[in-house]
């Protein structure tokens, strides 16, 4: 069986509201955008799931409603009938019926129109489709609106509906109108049902709840019944019918014996003998209200009577027999305004209800499961002695003693810090305890940090012996580096010659490396000129003179080599000193030192004017050479101009120069590198 | 007060200094600063990283496991306090460090010492190969001690046979 909650029934839309939210969700849920030039295919699904997409929320929401709305067939009799009579289960079924077929039909159009969108071969007629399809569902919907807004009423009135418990102990109270049911049931419970003086003020069920004996109890509230045949009784009354009829619960007839509800009590009377087919099986208490006003002994003979053939019905309803004593708890009087016998009617009611259910459950099957669970023991006693419980002495002078300790009160710290002046002023000592071998530690700091490490980590019981131990090991340890440092020395050390000439190495070829290095990084683009033109005057003979004597060596032999060898004195013929003197006859003594200098001071080798003919360097006339030679010199500025080292040197420094191969142009085009 | 040592660069941290960090498993992360913390957040392991004393101490550059270390011990158990023992622990404690300190030097020297040896082979081969650099071998076999030439200021003989020739001549 489904459980249903009456509460938690999904609200029902009205047929517009329903209408508007699919096609709003439809619209939103699924893609918008679609044009004519799309494949057809893609058209066709684009609309077939719009169609689908619609006939599957209606059918999902129809469905929800169609479930969640109890089924009266599936549902306890008792809520059943109260169905029943409240909403008509005719037309409840109706209703819910027609939500089913328009499901149906819902489905129905949509397989169709997605059938025919199979064949649907342009935009406009796929929507004209779609707008069909969805155009019908809504139609089918809006007829169903009428169904629907009853099913919300109904929805609305069945979530608040009380929430009777139909299996579990229930009391249920019955009675003309404005006997004093609702008082009663405000008395006993925390319902707070309308008192009024006129009839009908209760016009369905309340529930309340009760307790005896550590168990709840419910206790329903009807509304007033009339002595009507069961064909002209109106919906509330119907509503307390119902709940005796299906209720397996304990009945109090209330009976107004003052007759200040408007009706006599032969009025009374009869009603109960009418309804009392339907107090089968049930725990029935006649109660007799409003005895403030009227004592029940103060009453006719005829009404005596009345009341008395009442009482005997409801004693036939007892179980265990015409016992006297029971019988006259049938009969109960009290009064809810002076609250008197008010309780004793709630136990009575309680306690006949729990019997009859424990008997019942006791005849039943189930029980035997539980039965042979339960076993009370009870220790049979040996003799008559009395054996009350044993308290040792010392047990019950420490008692007494604590007793008298407590009266004396000991010091608090609170008093301590009030007498030293109060809670701002006076710190509390947290150290006054603390158990330490010398009372004097009490107030002492120990440092936790010391020199980057905490103290604590360090503290051990046996510390100076494992230091002791330690300070051993470094000794023994010293020793042996001491040992080996003396062996270490076998090791040649360099003496400051050898270490001044290191040095003198190193830096040497450090110098080396670099001037290499920069040679060699500057090799591509360096030009090669003559040694005799370089600014660092390197390769002077000076300083080759310099270079060898730093090495050691004597260069006065190199130098004099180097300057015969040079292009100044090549050439030179050897000097013929038989020719001198051959000349030397007829030189003028007088001036010796003029000739000598002049000679000493001749030229170097020179060529002599530029287009001076030689024979041999194969030449027509001076003036042929002198173009010649022009020629050459003409050709070679421009090479020497690019600093180019002959004409077969085709070096191109930069193969790729970056302003020709990037950039944008100014003006112009790029398109070409 | 504690102090606690960085979990990445195992530094101490003095109060009011780095981050914890907790994970959620309760293991808790100390860092000295904020470069511990961001290296950590990158997840690099400490011992792969190298100016970390746990890389130094796996790669055998920093003494790692000595008896002095087995003085300091982080004690679950707290001992009852005794004046004396404080005392004692306190002195200790400046001999220790002491000890601790020689020894990490010595380990240290004993670490480099290999190169030591190392350097004084290659300067000897470096000082036989290169004294050409510096001496002229002419002048290794006049004066076989390493002293080097000082350069000497030049004077040159110049040779004027013609000169001489023609006065002896006249």
């Amino acid at each position: 069986m489904v459980q249903y909650n009456f509460k938690k029934i999904t609200m029902v839309p009205s047929g517009k509201d329903f209408v508007d939210i699919i096609l709003s969700r439809t619209q939103r849920q699924t893609p918008t955008v679609v044009h004519k030039g799309y494949a057809i295919s893609r058209l066709r699904q684009f609309y077939m799931r719009k169609v689908k997409y619609t006939q599957q929320n209606f059918y999902e929401k129809l469905s929800a409603i169609i479930d969640e709305f109890p089924r009266l067939d599936d549902i306890h009799p008792f809520y059943g009938d109260l169905l029943h009579v409240l909403y008509n289960k005719d037309h409840y079924k109706l209703a819910l019926g027609q939500i089913n077929t328009a499901r149906n039909l819902i489905s129905k159009i949509s397989k169709d129109y997605i059938r025919l969108l199979k064949y649907g071969d342009s935009l406009y007629r796929c929507k004209t489709l779609k707008v069909a399809a969805l155009g019908r569902m809504c139609t089918v919907v809006k007829k169903i609106s009428p169904s629907l807004a009853y099913l919300e009423q109904i929805r609305q009135h069945m979530a608040r509906l009380p929430s009777i418990d139909p299996n579990t102990r229930t009391i249920l109270i019955c009675g003309y109108p404005n006997v004093g049911k609702s008082s009663f049931i405000n008395k006993i419970t925390r319902a707070d049902v309308d008192v009024q003086p006129y009839a009908f003020t209760t016009k369905s069920l309340f529930v309340g709840h009760t307790d005896y004996k550590y168990l709840r109890y419910q206790v329903i509230d009807t509304p007033g019944i009339l002595d009507r045949p069961l064909e002209e009784r109106n919906i509330i009354e119907m509503c307390s019918i119902t709940a005796l009829a299906h209720l397996r619960a304990a009945v109090l007839f209330f009976l107004d014996v003052s007759g200040s509800c408007g009706y006599s009590i032969a009025q009374q009377a009869a009603l109960f003998h009418s309804i009392k087919s339907l107090f089968l099986n049930k725990p029935l208490l006649v109660v007799c209200n409003k005895i403030d006003l009227q004592p029940l002994e103060s009453l006719s003979e005829e009404d005596r009577k009345l009341v008395m053939e009442m009482k005997d019905e409801a004693s036939k309803t007892l179980n265990g027999g015409d016992d006297p004593e029971l019988a006259n708890g049938v009969l109960l009087s009290m009064s809810t305004l002076t609250e008197d016998g008010v309780i004793a009617v709630k136990n009575a009611a309680c306690e006949r209800l729990l019997n009859q259910r424990v008997e019942m459950k006791l005849k039943s099957k189930k029980i035997n499961d539980c039965l042979n669970r339960f076993h009370v023991a009870m220790p049979k006693p040996r003799d008559g002695k009395e054996r009350p419980p044993s308290i040792p002495q010392a047990v019950l002078e420490a008692k007494a003693a604590q007793a008298n300790v407590e009266r004396e009160k000991r010091k608090l710290e609170k008093d301590l810090e009030n007498e030293n002046g109060g809670a701002g002023v006076y710190s509390a000592s947290l150290k006054k305890n603390y158990i330490l071998p010398n009372d004097e530690w009490k107030e002492d700091l120990m440092p936790e940090i010391f020199e980057g490490h905490n103290v604590t980590d360090f503290v051990d019981p046996d510390i100076l012996q494992r230091l002791q131990e330690l300070e051993r090991e470094e000794g023994l340890r010293m020793e042996g580096e001491n040992e080996e440092n003396d062996e270490m020395d076998e090791e040649r050390e360099l003496s400051l010659e050898e270490r001044e000439a290191l040095a003198e190495i190193r830096k040497k070829k450090s110098l080396l490396i670099q001037e290499h290095r920069i040679k060699k990084s500057t090799a591509e683009s360096r030009s090669v000129i003559p040694r005799k033109f370089n600014k660092d005057k390197a390769f002077t003979s000076e300083r080759m003179g310099r270079d060898l004597s730093r090495l050691g060596l004597d260069p006065s032999a190199a130098i004099n080599r180097a300057r015969s060898r040079s292009v100044s004195q090549r050439g030179r013929k050897r000097e013929r000193s038989l020719a001198i003197e051959d000349e030397g006859e007829g030189m003028d003594i007088d001036q010796p030192n003029k000739k000598l200098r002049m000679r000493s001071r001749s030229r170097s080798q020179s060529r002599g004017p530029p287009g001076e003919l030689v024979p041999g360097e194969g030449f027509k006339d001076s003036a042929q050479k002198t173009k010649a030679v022009k020629l050459a010199k003409k050709a070679a500025k421009k090479r020497n101009k690019d600093a180019r080292r002959g004409e077969a040197d085709r070096v191109i420094l930069n193969m790729k120069p970056k302003h020709l191969f990037s950039g944008k142009r100014s003006i112009g085009k790029t398109d070409r590198r | 007060m504690r102090l606690e040592k960085c979990w990445f660069c195992s530094s101490t941290i003095y109060p009011g200094h780095g981050i914890q960090f907790v994970r959620n498993d309760c293991t808790v992360f100390k860092f000295c600063r904020s470069k511990c913390h961001k290296n950590f957040k990158m997840k690099r392991n400490p011992r792969k990283v190298r100016w970390t004393k746990k890389y130094r101490e796996l790669h055998n550059k920093d003494l790692a496991r000595d008896t002095v270390f087995e003085f300091e011990r982080k004690r679950q158990r707290p001992e009852r306090y005794d004046r004396n023992l404080v005392e004692n622990t306190l002195k200790a404690m400046k001999k220790i460090d002491e000890i601790r300190v020689t020894r990490r030097e010595k380990f240290w020297l004993n670490r480099m010492k290999v190169k030591k040896s190392k350097e004084k082979k290659e300067d000897l081969k470096e000082l036989e190969q290169g004294i050409d650099l510096v001496k002229a071998p002419l002048a290794f076999q006049e004066d076989s001690t390493l002293t080097i030439p000082k350069a000497k200021k030049m004077k040159v003989v110049i040779t004027k046979p013609e000169e001489e020739r023609r006065q002896m001549e006249e």
